[in-house]
């Protein structure tokens, strides 16, 4: 298993996302931001800072291991953060433990740095009873930044849909009776979530309320935790199991999906990705502490069994919660939160 | 014999305090008055913080309550008292990830190689324990906010280091099975690690304001310095201090002779490695030894002659060094602050070879020139872990901190010597201190899962009961830490805890409306009635509304997995007729009908609603009831109607409906044998 670099943060970090660069400045920053969110005692919403790894030379040594990435700004946050999404380089979006979605202004310039809510939060989950239900997935709409819109998914088995700048103006949905465990864009027109009754379902986004398809994959009759959207073959989704596998789906065929096994996992898959910069990885995180790195495309020699790397901290015993893979640097810059407080980082490049 | 019982461990009372907390529960001064009207308090201390919950239990006077009232409501308020800033007590969070991070590796790597071969492992995890409290104390050290519970927060992990690094000295360092490493040289690493002395700045203060011999000569902190650094060991350092002051004028020729000699000495002094024989170590020690005799009897005699000349106050200092470096126990003595100090010079200058066996004996003299009752907490620990008496060792660190004797009893149990406190102790000590460390972080929200892993990796039925009892009171905040709770108990098979934890987020999905996630739940707790329950509110608001909304709730349901429950199967096979018939396919909806009523798969309240929704399959214009079918439902009807339950039988069905029933079934049955 390789090593992962960590550094405690004093803080349960519930998610991570990297910050898209700013028009112009994508291949000359030598500085990369990220937001990281946290829960339990600490519910902060935190801007870092860390080296671009392209710009190190190459007599630099390796950090520490102790200071991958310097806190720039941070905000209290009303409830947990659950998920965080950057649709532009100076906004970010958040879902919270109560359901409420949240707009920030970043300023992300060295010293300078801040966070602010912008208006409001919104209350986009709640339960038939009343009780705010917590948030568990949120994507944004590709390719329209902060214009487009946010889809988030919630406990109270609702899909919520709301453009950037108009959080105010929800248009809620339930879609399952179980909860909705993620959310994702396969296309600009496309919703797709999972459920914890082991369900992907698909809708138009013009037809929010109606069901556009509901596949399900009978051999392996698990709850789904997570799901992820291939970044150019929509009719590919990954998905995480509570078992501790990653489900590949290929939905081109609505009768007959197939869904592809990879116990990558020993417990609940807490998040998934494709790697931006080369697709045919899957990454994904942990109950079991651990990171792993799957390539899903067949090999060659079809006898031979798909290369699975595994990636864990010595310092991190607890769940790694969230998972972003930079898609701004050649290596794919990983970085990762846990619930034994501490940030993980690869910088060695996954694949 | 075993010298001490269990009530040494439990009643140390030392730091016990009497505070009254503010905002109290009542007036300073008045808890005869308040205790006299029968009220009492509960309180929970903060697992990492100097916070304290107390809640009021018992609100009235016995005497005006009943016979029959054992138990009373607590008043409906908590009072939260924090002490100084508590807000910082969520910076160990840090520690207690790393920590237990260490513990369970730990836990697997000596489970996979045993004992004999574990104790490099143990020094391994030994070393990061001891950074992870050095990178606390470093935390700490660098906050913004010096506050006094920030201060009281780094004396207690410097005393933890302190505690944990000799514990590494005595028994893995020094004192493991097969090692016979002097225990002298590790000592004095560890004392000078941790109480460092001569303070660093004062050499710096001393040689920087010093540009020459004279000038250095002159400074009255010269020779106390340099007598503290022979005492600490620091005989490189010493030997440069005595060669830069030698030259000085004011010194005599003898006594700079004399300065240079030490300082060689001090160079000189015989180190142990491992490629030398004990022998040939002894050899050289005896004769290093009597160089610095010689040499102190030949300064204090010229001290003597000189008593009254400019040296006297250098030769003084020289010959306490040399006598000091001799290893003369009464000059180690003068010039020890501490117990420890003079054990450390005791160790290095007279007892070189011994190991760690003889620390006991050592500590036990050196003890005697100390006044035991003014020693400090960290004292105590300290002295009981060199007098190998390990029950009284756990019980000073518990004071210390719960983190200490928790990490501590494990080490000890791995490396076998935790069975001393066994035989004397009537808990376990490993996984008493385990529980207590478990139960407080499980507590916190910050920490509960580490808490778990504690209480999960105890070995006696007291820890797995704690466990299952913390488990299923974890509040169950968001359904992913429901999962991450139902994992870990997987994890160490609580599968009673599993299935109360199930039900009660079955009671919570079902309090919020999310009857197919309840049913899910309660299915897992194989809690049948609550899943007939629940299937009877959806059948309920049906009959109600009159629309049939539930079918969302069974296809989740049965997503997630087959599900063999009569009213789940009840409710699907009725939505299954429901479609057909709203498709207008009323032959299979007869057929599916007519199979809930004849399989009796409809609980019994809902048989005369089915009945009634036979009526417009029987009065259709297309025959889809066969004589025989029409047969069975009359069969159905008389059943109902002869139930022995007719209040949840047919009081669903008026009497008008079923009435009008069996005339389609008398109409239905005569066309059916006309046709046939």
């Amino acid at each position: 298993m390789d090593s992962l670099l960590s550094q405690p943060v004093a803080r349960r970090i519930s998610s991570v996302r990297w910050l898209p660069p700013r028009a112009g400045s994508a291949y000359t920053d030598s500085e990369l931001y990220f937001a990281s969110g946290s829960q339990a005692k600490h519910k902060e919403l935190i801007l870092w800072t860390t080296e671009n790894p392209d710009f190190a030379a190459a007599d630099d040594s390796p950090p520490d291991g102790r200071s991958l990435a310097t806190p720039v700004a941070r905000v209290a946050h009303d409830g947990g953060v659950e998920q965080i999404v950057a649709p532009a380089p100076d906004v970010v979006v958040t879902a919270s433990s109560h359901g409420a979605l949240g707009v920030y202004s970043v300023a992300a310039s060295g010293a300078d740095s801040g966070l602010a809510l912008r208006g409001a939060a919104a209350a986009a989950h709640r339960f038939g009873n009343g009780e705010p239900a917590a948030a568990t997935g949120l994507a944004a709409q590709p390719g329209a930044g902060a214009d487009g819109e946010v889809a988030s998914s919630g406990e109270d088995g609702r899909l919520v849909c709301a453009r950037v700048a108009r959080l105010d103006a929800l248009e809620r949905h339930e879609v399952d009776s179980t909860a909705v465990t993620g959310v994702c864009w396969p296309t600009a027109a496309q919703v797709a979530v999972s459920t914890r009754a082991g369900q992907v379902k698909l809708f138009d986004r013009r037809a929010l309320g109606d069901v556009a398809a509901v596949f399900v994959d009978p051999s392996h009759a698990c709850a789904l935790e997570c799901i992820a959207a291939h970044p150019s073959q929509p009719f590919r989704l990954a998905t995480g199991t509570d078992a501790g596998g990653v489900l590949l789906w290929d939905i081109r065929s609505p009768r007959q999906p197939t869904a592809e096994a990879f116990n990558v996992h020993d417990a609940n898959v807490w998040a998934v990705q494709f790697h931006p910069a080369d697709p045919s990885h899957i990454v994904s995180c942990s109950e079991d502490a651990s990171v792993a790195v799957v390539q899903w495309l067949p090999a060659p020699d079809a006898a031979q069994p798909r290369p699975v790397r595994r990636l864990a901290s010595f310092f991190n015993a607890l769940a790694v919660t969230c998972l972003d893979v930079c898609p701004y640097t050649r290596a794919g810059l990983l970085v990762a939160g846990s619930d034994s407080g501490n940030l993980l980082m690869d910088r060695a490049g996954l694949t | 014999m075993p010298r001490k019982g269990v009530d040494r461990f439990v009643v140390e009372r030392d730091r016990e305090a009497v505070v009254h907390l503010e905002p109290g529960v009542f007036p300073a001064g008045r808890q005869a008055e308040w205790s006299a009207q029968n009220r009492t308090v509960t309180f929970a201390g903060h697992p990492l913080g100097g916070g304290v919950a107390v809640a009021v239990a018992g609100k009235a006077a016995r005497e005006q309550l009943g016979r029959e009232v054992r138990v009373y409501e607590p008043d409906q308020r908590v009072y939260v008292w924090r002490a100084g800033a508590a807000a910082a007590a969520g910076e160990r969070l840090a520690f207690v990830g790393d920590t237990h991070a260490v513990f369970a590796a730990l836990q697997s790597i000596m489970e996979a190689e045993g004992v004999e071969v574990g104790i490099d492992s143990m020094l391994r995890m030994s070393a990061l324990y001891r950074e992870a409290m050095l990178r606390q104390v470093r935390l700490l050290q660098g906050a913004a906010l010096q506050t006094e519970f920030v201060a009281a927060e780094i004396d207690t992990f410097q005393a933890m280091h302190a505690v944990w690094h000799l514990f590494e000295v005595v028994y893995l360092a020094t004192n493991a099975p097969g090692l016979s490493t002097p225990a002298a040289p590790c000592f004095v690493e560890w004392l000078n690690f941790n109480f460092p002395a001569p303070p660093a700045e004062d050499g710096r203060r001393l040689l920087d304001g010093a540009p020459d011999a004279d000038a250095l000569a002159q400074r009255p902190g010269l020779w106390p310095y340099a007598r503290r650094l022979a005492l600490r060991g620091h005989t490189q350092a010493l030997a440069s201090v005595l060669e830069r002051a030698a030259p000085a004028a004011r010194l005599s020729a003898a006594a700079a002779r004399w300065a240079r000699e030490l300082a060689q000495a001090g160079r000189d002094m015989p180190r142990g490695s491992g490629a030398e024989t004990a022998g040939s170590f002894n050899a050289r020690w005896r004769q290093w030894n009597a160089g610095l005799q010689s040499a102190a009897a030949a300064i204090r005699s010229l001290a003597v002659a000189d008593s009254t000349g400019g040296d006297a106050a250098a030769l003084e200092a020289l010959c306490a060094i040399a006598d000091i470096m001799r290893g003369d126990a009464d000059a180690v003595a003068a010039e020890a602050e501490t117990w420890a100090e003079m054990l450390g010079a005791i160790l290095l200058y007279s007892e070189p070879t011994a190991q760690a066996d003889r620390l006991p004996g050592l500590a036990l003299v050196v003890l005697e020139q100390f006044q035991t009752t003014d020693f400090t907490l960290l004292d105590r620990a300290l002295v009981a872990l060199l007098s190998h008496d390990l029950p009284e060792f756990l019980v000073y660190c518990g004071q210390i901190d719960p983190w200490l004797p928790a990490h501590l009893a494990d080490a000890m149990d791995h490396i076998g010597i935790l069975d001393i406190c066994r035989r004397v102790l009537s808990v376990d000590p490993r996984d008493h201190y385990l529980i207590a460390l478990g139960e407080a972080y499980v507590a916190h929200e910050d920490t509960w899962r580490a808490g778990l892993d504690y209480l999960g990796l105890c070995r006696t039925p007291a820890g797995r009961s704690v466990l299952t009892e913390c488990a299923v009171r974890i509040p169950l905040d968001s359904d992913r830490k429901a999962q991450q709770v139902l994992r870990a108990c997987d994890k160490y098979g609580l599968g009673e805890a599993r299935a109360q934890i199930h039900r009660q987020l079955g009671r919570q999905k079902w309090r919020r409306g999310r009857l197919g996630a309840a049913i899910g739940h309660y299915a897992q707790a194989a809690d049948d009635q609550a899943i007939g329950a629940i299937c009877d509110q959806l059948w309920a608001e049906y009959l109600e509304s009159g629309t049939l909304a539930y079918g969302p709730v069974i296809d989740g349901v049965l997503a997630a997995g087959p599900h063999h429950h009569d009213r789940l199967r009840f409710l699907t096979r009725y939505r299954d007729f429901y479609e057909c018939y709203r498709a207008g396919d009323h032959a299979a909806a007869a057929q599916i009908l007519l199979s809930i009523l004849v399989d009796e798969t409809a609980p019994p309240h809902a048989v005369a609603d089915l009945l009634v929704d036979s009526i417009p399959l029987l009065e259709g214009d297309d025959i889809v009831f066969t004589s025989d079918d029409t047969l069975a439902l009359m069969r159905c009807a008389e059943s109902l109607v002869q139930s022995p339950f007719p209040t949840t039988a047919a009081a669903t069905a008026s009497h008008g409906e079923l009435s009008v029933f069996n005339v389609a079934c008398a109409r239905n049955l005569a066309r059916a044998f006309a046709t046939s």
